[in-house]
């Protein structure tokens, strides 16, 4: 093995090959012309970028940081695109304090109300008020009085398209619009979980089960603790009950299809026809 | 020998400018030039290009193998110097300075992805024979035909090198400068810089003895 500072004949040759080449001289047009514009200090970068902003630009690692801030702030662009209107508070009427959070919001603090009921937050409204929440284009939903429940997650435009909600007592009733189209919202209540593609319906939790009236379209509901889900279809009604047994179908409650089908109608104009 | 031998360079950067001497060809210009270059003085100007224009130039074509990229970056080194040239130390020769300027330039090209080794299609190995035409006696316009063969072949090889061990033989052996300065100027130590002087030298020597035998 050679000493580290020691070369090999072959090393020696390169060395000596690399010394003797030539030194070549620049174009004699160009070495005129530069010459000038440097004596005359009038000399300007080169056509071609040679070094400056576009190196700058593609060193690897600006090169790659670009590339993640540039992805982070697509990224960024199209999840707030692909975020469906905020809820809005369409109605609410009757005299009462609801409860947000577990911040108590008396129904005459409009603005302060609707600031709070988000996707997600979880709401308990007392007997005489009804509260009607809509996501335009999307999705309206009615909070019946004496119903405690969660403000459903809003499907994306066009990916995430799923929302959840919980639906603790009381009686929600959903109607869906044309943006809904290939969402899907999945709400639980104790004893059941329905999942809904674009329909009008009602959810009622009782304190024997839960109660899922169909108006428009089709409904998917089971047992919260898993297995099969059933098909409700326009009309019908399935029952899941609290205590295990058997679920029960039959036309749906006679006394939602008024208030079921003002609903759907008042939203329509807002919702898109479906 | 050993890879910290010193070529003897027509410019060697340990030159000092001094008083009043003549700059001969390759010396460093007078101390009261690199002044007035300093003050931007058109003659002093004039002067200092002419002094190492080529210098650039072949530095830059020697790392990047291409006349007409070498070109620009001659221009952008030009302009740098000219935008710079205040800071001019005119105690010091400023051959280091042009090729730390020059090697940088080089880099920031490599780096930008916008300037790719124009490899010529006839590799090394398509040299069938010539090993042994350079070791026959020849005429002497072919022996200077051969040795321009030869320099070329050299230079495939130099342009087939990494370009960290590219810019580790050039600046040494080709620009004249020694270990510590190349090490200044690439940034790394000067343990390493002999290292990778000494790669590139063993790549460099193994390449060339399969072309040239």
């Amino acid at each position: 093995m050679n000493r580290p500072d020691a070369l090999t004949p072959d090393q020696s040759r390169a060395r000596e090959a690399v010394r003797g080449m030539s030194r070549p001289a620049a174009d004699p047009a160009f070495r005129a012309r530069l010459r000038g514009q440097f004596v005359s200090g009038t000399i300007a970068p080169a056509a071609r970028p040679v070094v400056g902003l576009v190196p700058f630009i593609a060193r690897p690692a600006v090169r790659w940081g670009g590339a993640v801030l540039a992805a982070a702030a697509a990224f960024v662009v199209v999840s707030l695109l692909n975020q469906a209107p905020d809820w809005r508070m369409r109605t609410v009427s009757g005299d009462g304090i609801v409860v947000v959070d577990g911040v108590p919001v008396p129904i005459a603090h409009a603005a302060d109300l609707e600031r709070r009921l988000r996707a997600g937050a979880r709401v308990q409204v007392p007997a005489g008020v009804r509260i009607e929440l809509m996501s335009e284009g999307q999705l309206a939903i009615q909070f019946s009085p004496n119903t405690e429940a969660s403000v459903p997650g809003l499907p994306g435009r066009w990916f995430g398209r799923a929302g959840t909600a919980e639906l603790r007592s009381g009686e929600l009733r959903v109607t869906t619009g044309r943006g809904f189209h290939g969402a899907r919202l999945a709400i639980e209540t104790p004893e059941a979980r329905v999942e809904v593609t674009g329909t009008t319906f009602a959810l009622i939790c009782e304190p024997a089960g839960t109660c899922l009236c169909v108006m428009n379209g089709r409904v998917k509901i089971g047992a919260r603790a898993g297995g099969a889900m059933h098909d409700v279809i326009e009309g019908r009604r399935r029952y899941v009950f609290a205590d295990g047994r058997p679920d029960e179908s039959a036309d749906m409650r006679h006394t939602e299809h008024e208030p079921l089908g003002e609903f759907r109608d008042r939203m329509r104009g807002s919702l898109g026809a479906r | 020998m050993t890879p910290d031998d010193r070529p003897a360079h027509p410019a060697s950067p340990s030159v000092s400018t001094t008083g009043d001497s003549p700059a001969g060809p390759g010396a460093a210009l007078p101390r009261h030039v690199l002044e007035r270059v300093r003050a931007h003085d058109p003659q002093a100007l004039g002067e200092f290009y002419d002094r190492y224009v080529d210098r650039v130039f072949g530095l830059a074509l020697r790392l990047l193998g291409e006349r007409a990229v070498a070109e620009d970056i001659t221009s952008e080194v030009f302009l740098k110097v000219h935008r710079a040239a205040a800071q001019l130390d005119a105690s010091r020769d400023p051959a280091p300075w042009l090729a730390a300027i020059t090697t940088n330039a080089c880099r920031d090209l490599w780096r930008s992805g916008a300037h790719r080794m124009n490899r010529r299609s006839d590799s090394l190995e398509d040299a069938p024979g010539l090993a042994e035409r350079l070791t026959r006696g020849q005429d002497e316009p072919e022996r200077e035909a051969l040795a321009r063969e030869r320099e070329g072949l050299v230079r495939q090889a130099i342009e087939a090198l990494p370009e960290n061990l590219r810019v580790a033989v050039v600046l040494h052996d080709y620009e004249g400068l020694d270990h510590l300065e190349v090490a200044k100027i690439t940034g790394i130590e000067h343990a390493a810089a002999r290292k990778r002087y000494s790669r590139a030298l063993e790549a460099l020597g193994r390449s060339l003895k399969e072309t040239l035998g």
